[in-house]
């Protein structure tokens, strides 16, 4: 059915155009008030918008000089006010938020980093660094965009749009169905051509603000000051800071995508100059992106301290990988501001990861626990500092582009400082990034820090073992991290085993030599004597203070740890195979003197099985001291020796080359 | 030793002749620095006092660039604001020229440099808020840009009125601000009849609420005039027995909390209630004299406006305000067609809003960046000062 006003309008198309408006003029008529036009007969719509077009044909033809006289003529004023009204109106019913369960769904490329973190809580316990994180969240969220089109039932017609930026993770949404855009164009169209463009901003972007408002507290953005996110818990944060991540990502990509595309559809290529539409974006999302990112600058400036680094990567992570999103919703001049604002708040949390790296090295150089851990055992410090490391080496990615200045070793920042340790990284031929540079000054930084601990024992052979167990477990963790690995790399690696064999040497050295120093030779003959050669009292006193010695060895070092058990197996081989050796030999050639004489049980109190199953007794970390034990008589000791001998051979083909080499330099 | 200083300082606080000899004998480095500082800050903040109009008679004070730098103008907040960002910048020199690192970590600069970056934390609200007042500011101006282009041809028809009133109407009462309620009413236009009688539907109803904290983003109970309170907290002007760097740490905290109080009284804050009392500029110091006038004079100007629930002081907003008040008065009487005189009177008051328009809407922009360019200082400043003294402190108390 055609509309009856419809075609070219004469003098009397003028007439009834009037007419039209005026009876829609809403101070005068009670009915115009109470109707909206647009909400009602789609008849009534056409007529209205020919007979605005007939009102401005006429202007046109009157005055052709003066385009901006229409706002002078009466009833385009009042047509004008009517379609404010109208275009506020049809907005506001299409304003409802965007709900968040079809927003959240939304999540591509769920950000592993997230993961991380849970992670590091546990950092100082014996967490294993996280490998297969990754992929986990992703989830495809192909059926979003058409679940939730709203209202409209429609999607055809955006459909090449999204197909164009399809190569970014933006993914608008229907804010508005495509009827009610045809409206809402339809009388922008007629608002700018008669100069109330300015009108027509501010209805747009008041109503369309208030929709983001209400979308924004479905996702949980929070109005917080930065001084509000100073003063709270770091764990409270870090919940933000996860909700944050992904209610950005729906916000950039969905939302304010949404608003752009919705503002270009109603907006694009009317007016005279290009940029209305765009106007109309800034001014409904300027506030709301502002307001978004006030959060991630807070975090930001917050103060830097070494739990804090792996939450800000993960921000940083989001915000770097939204920035290229960022770039094209806010592609105007008009939103410079905005881009520079993204692009500053990534550098701080760049600036804030590199400060945290730093304030990390020096707080593991300034550890200042100095009660030594019972046992010679794995320090905590040194679990905490292997497995923080260790998140670093997950986080390479981001860091290796982040950290690009070698550690400040020699640096102003340290000099004069006598506590911090010599390291030449010129020494290293291995060609290493900046990052790796720092992971293995950290660890040069921890040694140091645990060598100062480590005179805090009052035993040197304790002191001997503990380095060794620490140092061992910094190789454990770099050998049981690809990555790390990878980024220590071998040449300090190999540095570092070799620095735990030498305290174990050292060890060895401080705890056994004056213990295996009672079955020398020397000192036992007697010069002149032809009859045996041998004083029984220097040897009866020699088996005594053997026997005194080895009972408070295994006595103390019963209590003492090594923790790893293969370390610990190797340890007791290498004692035994020095121990027992001497000892069967020692007893081989005197056991006679002691045994013609009276109490040989008081002198030879062990087998060299004894010792044997003593030596297994050590580094079990029993604080109680353990009896030794004589398990069985000195004078069965002849039946199992042979069967020793050739255990000994299997245990030396098994135990490797890390302790055998202890022998060497052992009985040097 | 903290407890000792005190006590020497109150002792000396009360022998006052003595006060100058006893600091003049302190081996104090930072002297030259301080009497720079001082020098600074007067040459920085005494222009700013200058009366423009007067000043600039020679060129005429009609010509824009002279009104445009009006006492409280959008030029005149940046002028503030450049010599805010020259003192930091000196202050930052100052506090970190690196000849000795061993005072900061001593009373009281232990916990005055701290304090200064609490209150720097602080300041950067402030900033944030402020950016925000701009935007309702903003706002208004686009109101009174749509009744400057309502206006711009004679002789006026009842078409032109109609459209000139809405503005109006939307301009004004962004101006009116509920400070209680954070003013957030700035973003709505009325519709073209009042208010709706049933025809809205339920649902548009349901939302107009929303309009009204749009445009701020900061929470329900913040409070602008609270945080400038929290910002001068416990800055105590110094002893004279106080070094002279101590000194340097008090006036940057001073200056900091004067410039902020300034913003906050010329941009449209969240709750400003009771901003006039809030700011101990120290009287009787000859670098704070210029501040000391700057702050009665902007005080005055408070009290004046402060009754009425104002969008701040900033002399564009004030003279969009008179005009707008004047030509709805106007417009309110309107009768086709106007008497001559009345219709000249009516051009030349659109005429003047067009020309504060043209100048908001080129100093907005500017002004907003340059706020911008305050937080950016404050934070890199900060971030800097702090790397240093944490280093500092941990290096002399190693076991910290």
């Amino acid at each position: 059915m055609e509309s009856e006003d419809g075609g070219a309008g004469g003098g009397g198309g003028l007439e009834t155009a009037e007419k039209i408006i005026l009876r829609w003029d809403s101070t005068v008529s009670e009915e115009a008030r109470e109707k909206m036009i647009f909400s009602g007969d789609r008849q009534e719509v056409d007529r209205y918008l020919q007979a605005v077009d007939e009102i401005q044909r006429s202007l046109h033809s009157t005055s052709l000089s003066s385009p901006s006289s229409g706002d002078r003529n009466p009833t385009l004023q009042i047509a004008m006010a009517r379609l404010e009204d109208e275009f506020r109106s049809i907005l506001l019913s299409h304003s409802s938020a965007v709900d968040s369960d079809s927003l959240l769904v939304d999540t591509p490329r769920s950000n592993s980093g997230s993961s991380h973190l849970d992670h590091f809580s546990a950092a100082a316990g014996e967490a294993e660094p996280e490998s297969d994180a990754g992929d986990a969240g992703d989830v495809d969220a192909g059926s979003f965009t058409d679940g939730s089109s709203h209202g409209g039932g429609r999607g055809g017609s955006s459909s090449s749009r999204r197909s164009i930026k399809s190569a970014t993770s933006i993914r608008e949404i229907d804010l508005i169905p495509a009827d009610a855009i045809a409206d809402l164009r339809s009388i922008a169209e007629r608002m700018i051509a008669a100069g109330f463009l300015r009108e027509c901003i501010q209805v747009y972007g008041s109503v369309r603000k208030s929709a983001i408002d209400a979308s924004f507290k479905n996702l949980g953005i929070e109005k917080l000051s930065i001084g509000d996110i100073q003063r709270l818990e770091w764990e409270v944060l870090e919940n933000k800071i996860r909700r944050w991540i992904k209610a950005a990502k729906v916000c950039i990509r969905t939302l304010f995508a949404s608003e752009k595309r919705l503002s270009e559809e109603i907006f694009e290529g009317l007016g005279s100059g290009s940029g209305s539409d765009d106007a109309c974006f800034l001014e409904t999302v300027k506030g709301p992106a502002i307001q978004l990112f006030n959060f991630a600058e807070a975090i930001s400036i917050s103060r830097r301290s070494p739990e804090k680094l792996f939450k800000i990567l993960d921000l940083h992570d989001a915000l770097a990988d939204l920035f290229p999103d960022i770039e094209i919703v806010f592609d105007s001049k008009q939103a410079e501001s905005i881009r520079v604002q993204a692009a500053e708040i990534l550098s701080r949390l760049a600036e804030a990861a590199r400060g945290i790296l730093s304030e990390f090295e020096n707080a593991v150089l300034r550890e200042p626990s100095k009660v030594p851990v019972p046992g010679g055992t794995i320090h905590p410090l040194t679990r905490y500092v292997m497995n923080y490391i260790s998140l670093i080496s997950d986080y390479k990615q981001t860091l290796n582009e982040l950290i690009v200045s070698k550690p400040s070793s020699s640096g102003a920042r340290y000099s004069g400082d006598q506590s911090v340790p010599e390291f030449d990284f010129g020494e290293l031929e291995e060609e290493r990034t900046p990052l790796a540079l720092h992971l293995i000054w950290i660890i040069v930084i921890l040694e140091s820090n645990l060598e100062g601990k480590s005179h805090h024992y009052k035993d040197t052979a304790l002191a001997h073992l503990f380095m060794m167990n620490n140092v061992h477990y910094i190789v454990h963790k770099i050998k049981g991290s690809p990555e790390l690995r990878e980024m220590i790399g071998d040449e300090y690696l190999r540095k570092l085993t070799g620095k735990f064999r030498l305290a174990a040497t050292n060890y060895q050295r401080a705890a056994w030599v004056k213990v295996l120093h009672c079955l020398r030779d020397e000192g036992l003959h007697v010069s002149g004597s032809f009859s045996s050669g041998v004083s029984k009292s220097v040897l009866r006193e020699r088996f005594k203070s053997f026997n005194a010695m080895f009972e408070e060895v295994h006595r103390t070092q019963s209590a003492w740890l090594v923790p790893d058990t293969q370390l610990r197996e190797e340890l007791r081989i290498s004692i035994s195979e020095k121990l027992l050796p001497a000892y069967r030999s020692f007893l081989g050639r005197f056991r006679s003197h002691i045994e013609s004489g009276r109490h040989p049980e008081q002198y030879i109190k062990y087998s060299w099985e004894d010792l044997d199953a003593a030596v297994m007794d050590l580094f079990e970390g029993n604080p109680a001291a353990q009896q030794l034990r004589r398990k069985s008589g000195l004078y069965f000791a002849r039946a199992f020796f042979i069967s020793k001998i050739v255990g000994d051979r299997v245990r030396k083909e098994y135990s490797g080359t890390a302790l055998l080499e202890l022998g060497k330099q052992f009985t040097t | 030793m903290w407890a000792g200083a005190e006590n020497q300082g109150n002792f000396l606080g009360r022998i006052s002749i003595r006060r100058n000899q006893v600091a003049s004998m302190e081996p104090d480095t930072h002297v030259e620095d301080l009497d720079q500082f001082h020098k600074l800050i007067s040459d920085k903040f005494s222009p700013l006092l200058t009366d423009y109009p007067h000043h600039h008679d020679h060129d005429g004070d009609a010509t824009p660039s002279a009104a445009g730098d009006a006492f409280l103008s959008a030029a005149w907040v940046r002028k503030l604001l450049d010599a805010f960002v020259s003192c930091e910048a000196e202050f930052r020199a100052v506090l970190l020229n690196g000849r000795d690192l061993t005072q900061i970590v001593k009373p009281p600069l232990d916990r005055w440099i701290p304090d200064l970056f609490d209150r720097v934390v602080k300041a950067l609200d402030v900033c944030n808020a402020v950016t925000h007042g701009v935007e309702a500011i903003r706002f208004m101006l686009h109101q009174a840009q749509i009744v400057a282009s309502a206006l711009e041809q004679r002789p006026f028809t009842e078409g032109q009125i109609r459209r000139a009133r809405r503005a109006l109407a939307a301009v004004l009462s962004s101006i009116v601000v509920d400070e209680r309620d954070g003013g957030g009413k700035t973003t709505e236009r009325s519709w073209s009849f009042g208010r709706r009688g049933g025809g809205a539907s339920s649902k548009e109803r349901h939302h107009a609420p929303n309009f009204r904290s749009l445009s701020w983003s900061v929470a329900k109970n913040w409070s602008a005039a609270k945080q400038i309170q929290a910002i001068s907290s416990n800055l105590y002007t110094p002893r004279g027995g106080e070094c002279s760097l101590a000194q340097s740490v008090y006036i940057m905290g001073m200056v900091l909390v004067f410039v902020m109080w300034a913003m906050v009284a010329c941009i449209p804050c969240q709750d400003r209630a009771g901003l006039g009392t809030h700011v101990p500029v120290p009287k009787n110091l000859g670098w704070a004299q210029s501040i000391n006038v700057l702050q009665e004079k902007i005080g005055e100007e408070w009290k004046k406006k402060e009754k009425k629930g104002s969008s701040g002081l900033m002399d564009e907003v004030v003279k969009v305000e008179k005009l707008a008040q004047s030509l709805t008065e106007l417009t309110d009487n309107f009768h086709y067609p106007m008497e001559e005189d009345k219709e000249a009177e009516m051009a030349a008051k659109a005429a003047k809003l067009a020309e504060v328009c043209r100048r908001m809407e080129d100093g907005l922009g500017p002004l907003q960046r340059q706020v911008r360019e305050v937080f950016n200082r404050l934070v890199k400043g900060r971030a800097d000062v702090l790397e240093v003294f944490d280093h500092a402190i941990k290096h002399c108390n190693p076991s910290v």
